[in-house]
């Protein structure tokens, strides 16, 4: 039988054919590869949330680690207010921060700000997210400070598209490490960190080295911590 | 938080569709012989990502992302039991709206400048697989642009900064066939030259500051200077010799 | 068969007789289908910044063209001719989300690399090119060479542009430091001469004077590849 490619009944027939093959085929490997993407994304950020507080982690230990160090996740809001009985999509590690920063719908004294206490070596710290602007996408990354709730004790950045080379390196541990010893506030009042031009900044409180050729995203950086931790100082300073 | 201006004027220089991230580029380097051609194919791509972009936004938020469905019914929403997550179907759903809308505009110009149709010839129907368009809606899907009208206003920006460079192409390469240009290099491998100049000039656009509302906030801001006059560090040396040069070239001829 | 179908249809071309052959080779040089038939040219220059990138990039492609070629082969009698663009993007647009999705189940972090440009494989001209050009009008085996000629023919460009890149810009190869360390104030090696990354390469426009570069040795090398006015 003669079968005639360019009869319309024969083209609808085919399309539809492919439309289901396609339609089974992607929808049975998105379901047997969900559980396993959304684990991937669950990992990083649980190794970004320990990478500030100094611990090392793959993402083979790192639900394990996460664990270990991390005792409790909560939410505040703008003005310093804790927040009680949140849908699971606004809960302190399910909240996407990114997202929440760039929703217009959202006005800045409503977003929500998460917290994550961890225990390090019998101390406690606060794993703080931050989000912000760089050069050509978003930079987030967390800020962790001790439990005088003013120094800060490790940070680490990460980055959407920034230049390698320049603004990328913000995710090194040399840039990273320069943060360390600063302090967020003092005496309930709020402190600027600043990031100045490379060399500048070195054994100077409240400054920061720059990196050279990275200058907007060395900016966005600064502009991105700073606002960000005026909120949480904000809430801690009036805990005591 | 840009404001829509912001993303529209990013759109058009900085983040230039063909300078910046290089969409669009087959079609460009074919059609930009002639500036009548590129003017038109242009006009085209720009009225295409005009209005395929708020269609997948809208597509994208209600029906595509995770939870999108909530309207439907609350329990396909973020936090309802049964989540849904269409979102693996972007890349088809995307790629579909742009084919569809193509073929309409392939209609529209034959019927109304078939002179202008002829001319295109293949590549009005190529549009549907310009990456640019493509592209603006997966940079949409991946920057969560939050209204309609952002979307719109990046996908006019990224449809008029395409225009610019295939104009400006187009330009520079009919003056270029009086020149003498070295044989091997003759056609294609001087067109790539010649962007990559146009790309390096367009460079200098990342300088500009974005985004005014908060710094009357903060009193602090000694640095807004420097944020100005530093960014010439993203550049090395070698750049702006590099501009000038380009400047004078186009304002030469 | 009758036998005077078999004759009809001539001698069975051995696997990988000159013709085949032919088909991998060429793309490699003369017809290469970024620098001679100019395809595939935006993923080219955008994702070439790092060797991984460019690696992995290829891997995507390679995997595309394949099992895309070897579909559309197969289905080649069974398209209806009307609805025959559509379904080579359909083919397309299926293959890429299944890479996708394996990528990013698999190797998150080459995932994040290539963020929104394995989406764009779909509008790689040269997949469509190929399935258009040959595959629906080749069996499968040619076509399943032809895309693997096509794809090496644009992943060594794509390597070399990424070699190039990562080298004189930031110093390294595939993420390893080869110059020594840059960290300001702590130079070793190279830097400690006083050697600095050209960080030009590092920026989009370098890949395209790359790219015409190549195309001029190319092309100087090859006479009848010169374009005449």
């Amino acid at each position: 039988m003669q079968i005639n490619k360019d009869a319309n009944g024969y083209t609808f027939l085919f399309s539809i054919a492919i439309v289901i093959v396609v339609g089974v085929v992607l929808s049975s490997l998105t379901l047997a590869l969900g559980p396993r993407k959304k684990f991937n994304v669950e990992v990083k950020k649980k190794m970004d949330i320990l990478s500030a507080i100094g611990v090392e982690t793959t993402r083979a230990d790192g639900v394990e680690k996460y664990d270990l160090y991390i005792k409790d996740a909560y939410v505040i809001s703008a003005d310093g207010v804790l927040q009680e009985n949140l849908p699971t999509d606004k809960q302190a590690f399910n909240l996407d921060v990114l997202k929440q920063s760039r929703d217009k719908t959202i006005a800045e004294e409503d977003r929500l700000y998460p917290i994550f206490e961890a225990e390090v070596d019998g101390e406690t710290q606060y794993v703080l997210p931050v989000v912000g602007k760089g050069l050509w996408g978003p930079i987030w990354g967390y800020v962790a400070i001790a439990s005088d709730y003013e120094t800060i004790t490790g940070v680490s950045f990460d980055h959407s598209g920034e230049t390698p080379g320049l603004g990328a390196e913000i995710s090194q541990p040399f840039f990273t490490e320069r943060y360390i010893g600063e302090k967020i506030g003092e005496n309930g009042n709020s402190l600027d960190i600043m990031v100045v031009k490379d060399g500048t900044g070195t054994g100077v409180n409240q400054k920061v080295d720059g990196i050279t050729g990275g200058t907007i995203t060395s900016k966005g950086v600064e502009r991105m911590v700073n606002e960000t931790m005026r909120v949480y100082y904000n809430y801690f300073s009036k805990l005591n | 938080m840009e404001s829509t201006l912001d993303i529209f004027v990013k759109a058009i220089f900085t983040e230039n569709m063909i300078f910046a991230y290089f969409l669009g580029m087959c079609s460009y380097l074919a059609v930009s012989k002639t500036v009548k051609t590129a003017v038109g194919l242009g006009l085209a791509v720009i009225f295409v990502l005009v209005v395929t972009l708020p269609i997948n936004y809208l597509l994208e938020n209600y029906v595509l992302q995770e939870g999108a469905l909530v309207w439907l019914n609350p329990e396909y929403g973020v936090n309802g039991s049964n989540t849904i997550n269409l979102s693996f179907l972007s890349f088809i759903t995307f790629i579909a709206v742009v084919a569809a809308i193509v073929q309409l505009v392939e209609m529209i110009v034959e019927k109304f400048t078939p002179a202008l149709y002829g001319a295109l010839g293949i590549f009005l129907p190529l549009i549907a697989v310009n990456c640019s368009i493509l592209g603006g809606a997966l940079f949409m899907q991946d920057r969560q642009y939050s209204t309609v009208l952002d979307a719109s206003a990046f996908g006019l920006g990224s449809g008029i900064g395409w225009f610019l460079a295939v104009v400006f192409l187009a330009a520079i390469r009919e003056k270029i066939r009086y020149s003498n240009v070295p044989p091997a290099l003759r056609g294609i491998g001087i067109t790539f030259i010649v962007t990559g100049l146009m790309g390096i000039a367009f460079q200098s656009f990342m300088g500009i500051e974005y985004g005014s509302g908060n710094k009357e906030k903060e009193e602090n801001r000694i640095e807004t200077s420097s944020i100005l006059t530093e960014s010439t560090d993203e550049n090395s040396a070698v750049e702006s010799t590099q501009t000038s040069q380009v400047i004078n070239y186009k304002a030469a001829k | 068969m009758s036998a005077t179908e078999k004759t009809l249809k001539g001698p069975k071309e051995p696997l990988f007789s000159r013709k085949n052959r032919k088909l991998i080779t060429e793309p490699l040089s003369d017809n290469n289908p970024i620098t001679i038939q100019v395809l595939g040219i935006c993923s080219a220059l955008a994702i070439t910044v790092q060797v991984e990138q460019s690696f992995w990039m290829s891997v995507a492609v390679l995997f595309v063209m394949l099992v895309g070629n070897v579909v559309i082969s197969l289905l080649r009698n069974l398209i209806p001719s009307r609805v025959r663009i559509i379904i080579q993007l359909v083919v397309v647009a299926f293959l890429v989300i299944v890479v996708d999705e394996l990528l990013q189940a698999f190797v998150p972090d080459v995932s994040a690399k290539l963020s929104v440009f394995v989406g764009l494989i779909i509008t790689n001209c040269i997949i469509m090119g190929r399935f258009e050009a040959f595959a629906m009008g080749n069996k499968p085996w040619p076509s399943f060479l032809d895309g693997l000629g096509n794809a090496l023919g644009y992943a060594w460009i794509l390597m070399v542009i990424g070699i190039v890149r990562e080298v004189l810009g930031s110093g390294a190869f595939w993420g390893v430091s080869l110059f020594g360390s840059n960290l300001p104030g702590k130079e070793t090696g190279l830097y400690a001469l006083g050697y600095v990354n050209n960080n030009l390469m590092i920026l989009p426009p370098s890949a395209l004077i790359v790219v015409g570069i190549i195309i001029w040795i190319q092309r100087a090398r090859n006479k009848e590849l010169i374009e005449e006015n």
